[in-house]
């Protein structure tokens, strides 16, 4: 009876999926990764899930210095989504590497590094120092925040400067892959992706938020004090998945697609249309270990789907003939 | 903290839109101190709308009849928009999800109580919500609290029977002179404080912005501490959003944000930027 069980799990386990992803060299246990300012710095989330069981954890956006943030109210909720300004609050990369990347290092989960700037320096100088970090597989450059007055997202308005900004951050963190995450707030975004090809980026996540707003019809206020926030959730799913796509047909590099992945599905659908991985970002909030279920969600996919290798997945969409 | 799908026991209706939820979750009542909060899902489906799960400070722990354990959480809900409406409108044996207990709750220790006699526990509406637990707490420590309830009307002052029944000393306020005294709950608290004003108290207050501003105002003049247990929209309440910061005053460097979920949601008045409402 034992040996039978022993038998059918040894079988079970030789059948078992091929989960892993490879991204500028990097490998990902699975393509199942947290976005950027969903899921802190990875440890608050440390009693709510297994960290271990997903590909990787992208940390709050850092800068060199701390950042003390936008004025409250900060964030908004809106039918399938949120809006939020939180603008760049965070705790500086040295503090980061001093306080969590220590913590980061005991899991086998890869640790991206989201950095931020207002000025192209700020960029270069967050980026130098992380390059020398042991425990950091990826830095991602942040150029599509809509809620800060300056940099950001002004270095995703023409593929010009995209170009100049990915470039010379390449240059800064010559160890270490860079990906560049893009906005949607743009009428192109295959134009923005190609531009961070051609400046040498390994990868792109697209999307980052879109530029919304919300209206407190009593006090005839804006819901953010910042007055317009960035709207992610499920209700963004469809566009970040056609910008995914379109991104896709645009360049060679990996893209990781982003927006709205609540579910195993939504998950399945950013790697049929292309993506390399995933990130799951605002479902983060409401489901704490919405990143969990989905790496199993989609093992449990391939299994029953009898897919071998997650990659047979990845950009397998058919279109009507 | 625990992420926990818990039965819900009853609803009550307290009238003015206040409801009682009682929810079995007794593990997590076992790890509850005062002022601490829940993070309720307002569905039973967790991709449905509302999506983000909303914080609720805990009222009392209801226990076992025979055996005084705890059994389940009381939850005080407003139903002041679409997520709460949803919560209130749920039925005895629905499941939702609850994660907590969140936060830093009332520091009450044993050594207090050489410090201090008397505790004066202001309220604005559903601002009671975590005072009940406090009070308790106090009283086990021996400091006498006092209870300063106020509300529009006196439908707005729900559970002030279970203050009475602790033998506390009460004053109540309406604005329209419906019970108590008439107009605002800090007019006894002033009145309270000025007769007493060489006695070691604490004040602790919990409701609308405007009236911890001036509960905090009235404690400054009397040099007493106040801990105000702050509202703020939350995202995540894990620290991780960063959305229900409340703005700092720093007398020595630059002004900064905390986050209600974890810092808070009970901050010593002073620390708080009073002019910069944070919901």
């Amino acid at each position: 009876m034992q040996l039978k069980y022993i038998m059918n799990r040894k079988k079970e386990l030789l059948k078992a999926p091929r989960m892993a992803v490879e991204i500028a060299g990097v490998r990902f246990k699975n393509p199942v990764l947290t976005a950027s300012g969903t899921f802190g710095y990875g440890l608050e989330f440390a009693n709510l899930m297994d960290l271990n069981s997903i590909g990787g954890i992208v940390v709050k956006g850092l800068s060199m210095k701390p950042i003390k943030g936008n004025p409250p109210p900060r964030i908004y909720e809106t039918a399938s989504g949120m809006l939020n300004a939180i603008g760049w609050q965070n705790i500086g990369a040295t503090e980061f590497v001093t306080a969590k990347l220590p913590g980061l290092r005991n899991y086998e989960t890869k640790v991206i590094v989201n950095i931020v700037g207002f000025e192209l320096n700020d960029y270069l100088e967050v980026a130098r120092f992380l390059n020398d970090c042991p425990g950091i597989a990826a830095l991602e450059l942040n150029i599509s925040c809509p809620n800060v007055e300056k940099g950001g997202f002004h270095f995703n308005k023409n593929p010009k400067d995209t170009y100049k900004v990915t470039a010379a951050a390449k240059k800064a963190c010559r160890k270490l892959p860079l990906w560049v995450k893009l906005s949607p707030n743009v009428t192109d975004i295959r134009e923005f992706a190609r531009a961070c090809e051609d400046a040498g980026a390994d990868a792109v996540s697209v999307i980052n938020t879109l530029v919304g707003m919300a209206v407190d019809v009593e006090k005839r206020q804006p819901r953010l004090r910042f007055l317009t926030g960035g709207l992610s959730g499920p209700a963004i799913k469809p566009i970040a998945l056609r910008m995914v796509w379109e991104a896709c047909q645009a360049v060679k590099i990996p893209v990781i697609g982003v927006g709205g992945i609540a579910r195993t599905e939504d998950a399945l659908e950013f790697l049929i249309a292309g993506a390399r991985a995933v990130q799951v970002g605002t479902a983060n909030f409401y489901r704490p270990d919405a990143s969990q279920r989905i790496a199993l969600g989609l093992q449990e996919y391939c299994r029953s789907h009898n897919i071998e290798d997650i990659n047979e997945l990845v950009g397998s969409l058919h279109a009507y003939e | 903290m625990l992420d926990r799908k818990v039965k819900i026991k009853s609803v009550r209706d307290l009238g003015s839109n206040n409801y009682l939820l009682t929810l079995n979750a007794a593990e997590q009542a076992r790890l509850i101190r005062p002022g601490q909060f829940f993070m309720l899902k307002c569905v039973e489906e967790v991709d449905e709308n509302p999506l983000l799960r909303r914080p609720f400070t805990v009222f009392n722990i209801c226990r076992h009849a025979r055996s005084g354990r705890p059994a389940g959480l009381e939850l005080l809900i407003k139903d002041v928009g679409t997520g709460t409406r949803k919560l209130v409108r749920m039925k005895p044996g629905q499941i939702i999800h609850c994660l907590g207990p969140q936060g830093n709750g009332f520091k009450v220790s044993a050594e207090m109580k050489n410090r201090v006699e008397m505790a004066c526990l202001v309220a604005g509406g559903v601002g009671i919500a975590p005072l009940y637990m406090l009070a308790q707490d106090l009283m086990r420590q021996n400091i006498k609290p006092v209870l300063f309830y106020g509300g529009a009307g006196a439908s707005d002052l729900v559970l002030r029977e279970y203050f009475e029944k602790l033998g506390m000393d009460t004053n109540y306020t309406t604005m329209d002179g419906s019970f108590g005294e008439r107009g605002l709950v800090t007019e006894p608290l002033a009145r309270f404080l000025h007769k007493r004003a060489h006695r070691n108290i604490r004040v602790y207050a919990c409701g609308p912005w405007g009236m911890m501003q001036a509960v905090h105002k009235l404690s400054e003049r009397g040099k007493l501490q106040c801990d105000v247990s702050l509202e703020a929209r939350m995202g995540c309440s894990l620290g991780a959003c960063l959305g229900c910061v409340v703005r700092i005053k720093d007398p020595h460097g630059e002004d900064r944000y905390l986050r209600v979920c974890q810092e808070g949601p009970v901050f010593d008045s002073r620390l708080i930027d009073w002019e910069t409402e944070p919901v």
